[in-house]
């Protein structure tokens, strides 16, 4: 399990980084490598080039302001997981990031890189298009900003051109008073989910007023709970609430199936996880 | 039974019965231990084996040129450049032959076996020009069989062409008055058990290191079976054996899988000498979790009678071991009639009939893991019990408590011939029992306020055969081992056995019987396992039987060389020798301690002062012994019974578990394990077998699967994202009770430890969920019990009716 | 410093148990091979090479990593610190958790025992108060030998005694 032969280059600008990738027959971003280097190893990806953004200036930044948070292309996920701020502007990261592989993965794995890797069953990507984030990206002909919900097309699949490079992800800072919850199944601590759901949901007087809902590890790319979202609309931590275990097994009905876990379970479960994310804010929002 | 040491040791044990602190820690917890993949030699090649990506298939060609243009491929070596080189032996003549060659010459019969070699100046270059061979090699599929159903089809695809069909072995016993109990029973009902494929999984995968010196082939193999991959590489290499020696460095885990001489420990051998230099393959985990033995898939179609009562009057079952390839040596045929022998247990009931079957699948072929079928054969029992139970509105530990064998009972032989020496079934059930009312309150409470979590406990109570014979599994090796214990002229013992060891601490263990034996502390022994060359033959660590047979085999030869020791010591103290005593290193006459003389007086007698040696006593001071225990057997008696285990632990494993129902989330509460081994030597190291087993059996019952395509039999696996060997995280609590009943036979009483562990979770866990689950009659039937089988369960009862959301 | 150029190989200055190097690999080669090939240093083990099974873990300027998930030319410039530098040098002592690893019988096969001493030693104990955190941290390396139990038990052990201490 050794990677198959390729360049490495390891430049100090965008600007550099992005000709490297346009003159590469098949180039490659290496941020934190921890999903990248492991395909190398089992020689599932081609790579004649390796672009290191490591001394690229100013990547590894994280910039917190009242109205979000911007994560650099190089600032990794124990970084940004330690980031009191971060977290108080963004409660998100830091729940989502708890559920990101292990201590050594969160201290060379990047944000960034997780939203650009697109895997269907990681929570980043799908804490993105719940926040509605802005994904910056500089390219051979210039920089443009894509939303999240249209940079993750399916399953490791981005809008990402081959020569562009991830500069930057903008979370916006959750709305006063939401409660952002991101629960998932997953079969081991640590492993991607089985299902998973981030919630962020506006309790008021012990009723939901509004859910954005964004099921991922359910369909090719994170997926907004539509039906969901408006079943639980005034809802108020019934018993049981079938009618909201139905909408969200309808936003799944094409969910996938793997060695993991059947379709119609995904369907199920990513019900029971709206639930169980509802009271919980119902709960919390109890007593802010 | 070694009457006079015995005797010795029960009177003067010092370290016996003592968690005596490991002496294998240093090396690994400092990074000094040497694995095989550490061993680096002088111009040293790499090895690449490439494998079958097809799961059936003639290879019509293989194109090595490319590999062998690239700059840095020494040689390419196909199955046909293996022509002078043997199979492996088929030795068992009732399954059918597969006739293994180290590398597949036309047909490959599963994803991943191994068909060509690539040999280049470092493991990167390798696997390039194995990338090459792979690309230049050309395949004619066949139809494939992805699982048994497909495999016992009318005209079904068959593996070998000189087969009637792909059953490799069916033995069908047929008990007259099996069939009367069925006949008399007020009830019977029927149904089928799976156990799921699985492997060992050692943290360090295989590897082999090989090199020819002042013609000796060396040859480092992270092995489990020295001496027995010396025969074969002998064998099949045509090479004398006395110029074959083969080393176990340190060995990081085998769990069983390392048992069986692969092709690599072949091929390796072969390519160091035709290449007249020291070549290394070491095994990476994509390849070993295709390469290495898997284990444990097996249907069991059970009937069963049974009164209204709940008495179990006889059992029928039938176990079908998916063998995938078969090609494998040894075959690994034999869990599944371990499974058979071991399907009682502890529990009496009146009758059974057992067939065993083994089918040829194009999957990895099946051999042994820690547990060898126990715990198949023990999931099948404590199914039936509660099935049993529910059906007749019994209780379940009281039906348990009713057929468990209670003190006095043994020995006791099984319905397969298992001859259960001695044991404790009752006392650890019950005591068991104790230490699971507190932690199912404990549970309960916990989850009293949320309505989406039910509670429920599970059991199992198994017996272990331990120090088996191999002659069953092997058709060829028997049952003994060995050990050589040496003083040297400053008094320092060294015991060289033919045991290996994998991490049990065999080598501690060891020291602490050479000490109480010798006299002397475990400090002045020094312990060699795992050299051909520095230890008589033995056949290695496996079957839990380490304990056992190093206490025969060390203190037999201790007690030959003790006997020479005192001769030596009378004469030097002009005493009588049965008058000598040994404590504390020093001989003297019982009674006055002085005079006295060292082990390094009768050492230096004994090989330097020989000229101080009486006429009537040979120079040197060594002994060997071979030991082989009483009791075991290794052919089948006149009514196909055999009692295969030289002795027999057995347990009780309860888990508590919580439920959740919307999610099918499983926790395991509480673990509770009460375990008994016999004569405990070193409690520590036992206490770790039961922890390590037990995970690895819950690795069973809740999480590992190797799962194949039901249409192209290719692996639906290739990292540990898909093969999830349990973390900390899913390991739970573990509560461990010791009981010891030692085995009457045996030097010591010891029996064995290594794979009790293994054999309860998937009963106990199975049953548990079950149990809390029981609103729904849920009854499952197979593990691993994952969130989605427990929804599935849950959602076909209530689309039958039944549970209370069916109601609703 | 930057690499403007694709190179197939490269230099690289890497200070490993104190000791600076300099050393000319490939670009492909993994840190992993490098510390136990290149150095020497093979105390560092490989159980999967695709960065789940933490037996390789090693730390890179304080943090502990998969060296198997990262490029000898990714720690370029870096300082590196394996199991063989956890012992104190020129005596027979142990570190205080490799002690208490020895004292609680939390190593059988030892395969994967460098792993979980650097992750280990890489860590504050004050960050990890309650068990369930020394859990979480630990679920990072696997153990195939010994359940786990002794393994945090030996943790408990280490860490109370150095809050002790202190």
């Amino acid at each position: 399990m050794k990677p198959a032969p390729f360049e490495y280059c390891r430049p100090s600008s965008v600007s550099e980084a992005v000709d490297a990738l346009a003159a590469a027959e098949s180039g490659r971003v290496l941020a934190g490598g921890q999903s990248l280097i492991p395909a190398m190893n089992f020689r599932l990806t081609d790579v004649s080039v390796l672009v290191d953004i490591r001394d690229v200036a100013g990547l590894d930044r994280v910039t917190v302001e009242p109205g979000g948070v911007t994560v650099g292309a190089a600032a990794t996920q124990s970084r940004v997981l330690a980031d009191d701020g971060a977290a108080a502007v963004v409660p998100g990261l830091r729940v989502a990031l708890r559920h990101v592989g292990h201590l050594q993965i969160r201290n060379r794995g990047t944000v960034c890189g997780s939203i650009a890797h697109a895997d269907p069953a990681a929570e980043l990507p799908a804490l993105a298009v719940a926040v509605d984030a802005t994904i910056s990206v500089e390219g051979p002909d210039g920089g443009r900003n894509i939303a999240a919900r249209d940079f993750l097309l399916g399953p490791f699949w981005t809008a990402l051109d081959d020569a562009e490079v991830v500069t930057e992800v903008c979370f916006p800072a959750a709305p006063e008073g939401a409660v952002t919850v991101v629960d998932e199944i997953s079969r081991r601590a640590g492993d991607f989910a089985v299902t998973g759901l981030v919630a962020i949901i506006e309790p008021v007087d012990a009723v939901v007023r509004s859910a954005r809902l964004v099921g991922f590890g359910v369909g090719g790319a994170p997926m907004r709970l539509t039906e969901a979202e408006a079943a639980l609309s005034g809802w108020a931590g019934h018993h049981t609430d079938s009618a909201v275990l139905e909408a969200a097994a309808a936003d799944a009905a094409d969910a996938f199936e793997d060695i993991h876990a059947t379709a119609e379970y995904r369907r199920e479960v990513l019900g029971a996880l709206v639930v169980r994310a509802a009271r919980k804010a119902l709960n919390s929002g109890a007593s802010p | 039974m070694i009457p006079d040491i015995d005797d010795h040791i029960r009177h003067s044990t010092r370290h016996i019965g003592r968690s005596v602190p490991r002496r294998e820690d240093r090396g690994p917890l400092t990074g000094r231990g040497r694995y095989v993949a550490d061993i680096k030699l002088p111009g040293m090649l790499e090895v690449c084996i490439v494998r079958s990506t097809e799961a059936h298939a003639r290879i019509t060609e293989i194109d090595t040129s490319q590999a062998e243009a690239l700059d840095g491929v020494v040689a390419v070596y196909t199955g046909a450049d293996l022509a002078d080189v043997s199979t492996f032996p088929d030795y068992i003549a009732y399954i059918g032959a597969v006739r293994q060659r180290p590398l597949a010459t036309d047909r490959v019969r599963y994803v991943g076996a191994p068909y060509a070699a690539v040999v280049a100046v470092d493991r990167y270059v390798a696997e390039d020009g194995a990338a090459l061979v792979a690309a230049g090699t050309i395949y004619e599929p066949l139809p494939t069989v992805a699982d048994l159903a497909q495999a016992l089809a009318p005209g079904a695809p068959k593996l070998f062409d000189d087969w009637d069909s792909n059953v490799s072995v069916d033995v069908a016993p047929h008990k007259p008055e099996v069939d009367r109990a069925f006949e008399e029973a007020d009830h019977t009902f029927t149904d089928t058990y799976w156990s799921q494929r699985q492997t060992g999984l050692p943290m360090e995968t295989r590897g082999v290191v090989a090199e020819v010196t002042d013609g000796t082939l060396t040859v480092w193999s992270s092995t489990q079976s020295p001496h027995m991959v010396r025969t074969a590489i002998a064998l099949m290499l045509g090479v004398p054996e006395p110029q074959v020696r083969v080393i176990h460095p340190v060995v990081g885990g085998g769990f069983g899988t390392k048992t069986h001489t692969y092709p690599e420990d072949i091929v390796v051998p072969w390519i160091a000498r035709r290449l007249g230099c020291a070549a290394r393959w070491i095994e990476d985990r994509a390849e070993n979790l295709v390469a290495s033995a898997h284990a444990r898939e097996q249907r069991h179609d059970v009937e069963v009678a049974y009164d209204d009562d709940g008495a179990i009057g006889a059992i029928r079952c039938t176990s079908t071991l998916d063998m995938g390839s078969g090609e494998i040596f040894m075959p690994g045929t034999a869990p599944v009639f371990v499974t058979n022998a071991c399907i009682t247990g502890g529990y009496d009931f009146p009758n059974m009939q057992a067939r065993t079957v083994g089918v040829v699948t194009n999957k990895t072929p099946a051999g042994a893991y820690r547990g060898f079928g126990i715990p198949e054969g023990a999931f099948v029992m404590e199914r039936i019990i509660d099935r049993v139970a529910r059906l007749t509105g019994t209780d379940r530990v009281a039906l348990r408590r009713r057929m468990l064998l209670r003190p006095g009972q043994t020995p006791h032989v099984m319905h397969g011939g298992g001859r259960l020496d001695s044991g404790s079934h009752t006392e650890s059930f019950e005591r068991a029992l104790e230490t699971t009312a507190p932690a199912l309150e404990r549970a309960r409470t916990r989850h009293a306020d949320d309505s989406d979590v039910r509670v429920g406990v599970g059991y199992c109570n198994y017996v272990e055969p331990t120090s088996p014979s191999y002659h069953l599994t092997t058709g060829q090796w028997g049952g003994h081992d060995s050990a050589t214990v040496r003083v040297d002229p400053d008094g320092s013992v060294r015991v060289a056995a033919g045991l290996s060891a994998m991490g049990q601490g065999n080598e501690t263990t060891a020291a602490q019987l050479a000490a109480d034996a010798l006299g002397v502390s475990p400090e002045q022994v020094t312990v060699v396992l795992g050299d051909t060359e520095r230890a008589p033959y033995g056949l290695g660590s496996w079957g839990s039987r380490g304990a056992m047979m190093l206490t025969g085999s060390v203190l037999m030869a201790s007690e030959r060389l003790l006997d020479k020791a005192r001769r030596i010591a009378a004469h030097l103290l002009e005493a009588s020798p049965g008058d000598i005593v040994v404590s504390d290193g020093a001989f003297h006459v019982a009674g006055s301690p002085q005079p006295s003389v060292s082990w390094a007086d009768v050492g230096t007698t004994a090989w330097v002062r020989t000229v101080d040696l009486p006429d009537d006593i040979e120079a040197g001071l060594e002994t060997s012994a071979f030991y082989h225990p009483e009791h075991l057997t290794h052919q089948l008696d006149e009514d196909g019974k055999i009692n295969a285990a030289a002795s027999w632990s057995n347990g009780t494993h309860i888990a508590v578990v919580s439920v959740r129902v919307s999610t099918g989330e499983v926790r395991i509460e509480d673990f509770i394990v009460v375990h008994d081994c016999g004569t405990v030597i070193n409690p520590a190291l036992v206490e770790g077998q039961v922890h390590g087993g037990v995970v690895q059996g819950i690795a069973g019952a809740m999480y590992e699967h190797f799962q194949y395509d039901s249409d192209t039999a290719q692996p639906r696996f290739s990292s540990f994202m898909d093969y999830l060997v349990p973390t900390c995280a899913e390991a739970p609590p573990i509560d461990v009770d010791h009981i010891e009943s030692p085995a009457p036979d045996q030097p010591l009483g010891v029996k064995g430890c290594g794979e009790g562990g293994t054999v309860g979770p998937p009963a106990a866990v199975a049953g548990a969920v079950s149990d809390a689950l029981s609103e729904w009659g849920v009854d499952l039937t197979e593990c691993p019990v994952t969130p989605v089988a427990v929804r599935a369960a849950i959602r076909a009862a209530e689309a039958a009716g039944r549970g209370p959301g069916a109601t609703r | 410093m930057s690499v403007s150029q694709p190179v197939s190989e490269i230099e690289v200055e890497i200070t490993i148990n104190s000791r600076r190097r300099r050393d000319r690999v490939p670009s492909r080669l993994l840190l992993s091979d490098y510390i136990r090939d290149t150095v020497g240093l093979t105390g560092t083990h490989l159980g999967c090479e695709h960065g789940y099974c933490g037996a390789c873990t090693v730390m890179v300027d304080g943090d502990a990593v998969r060296s198997c998930l990262m490029l000898t030319v990714q720690a370029d410039g870096a300082e590196i610190r394996t199991v063989e530098d956890l012992a104190p040098a020129g005596s027979d002592a142990l570190s205080p958790m490799q002690q208490a690893f020895h004292d609680n019988h939390a190593l059988q096969c030892g395969f994967c025992t460098a792993g979980f001493l650097m992750t280990l030693e890489s860590v504050d104990p004050a960050d990890y108060r309650h068990p369930q955190q020394v859990v979480e941290l630990l679920s990072g390396n696997l153990c195939r030998c010994t359940g786990y139990q002794n393994i945090v038990t030996a943790v408990a052990q280490a860490w109370s005694d150095s809050t002790q201490a202190q």
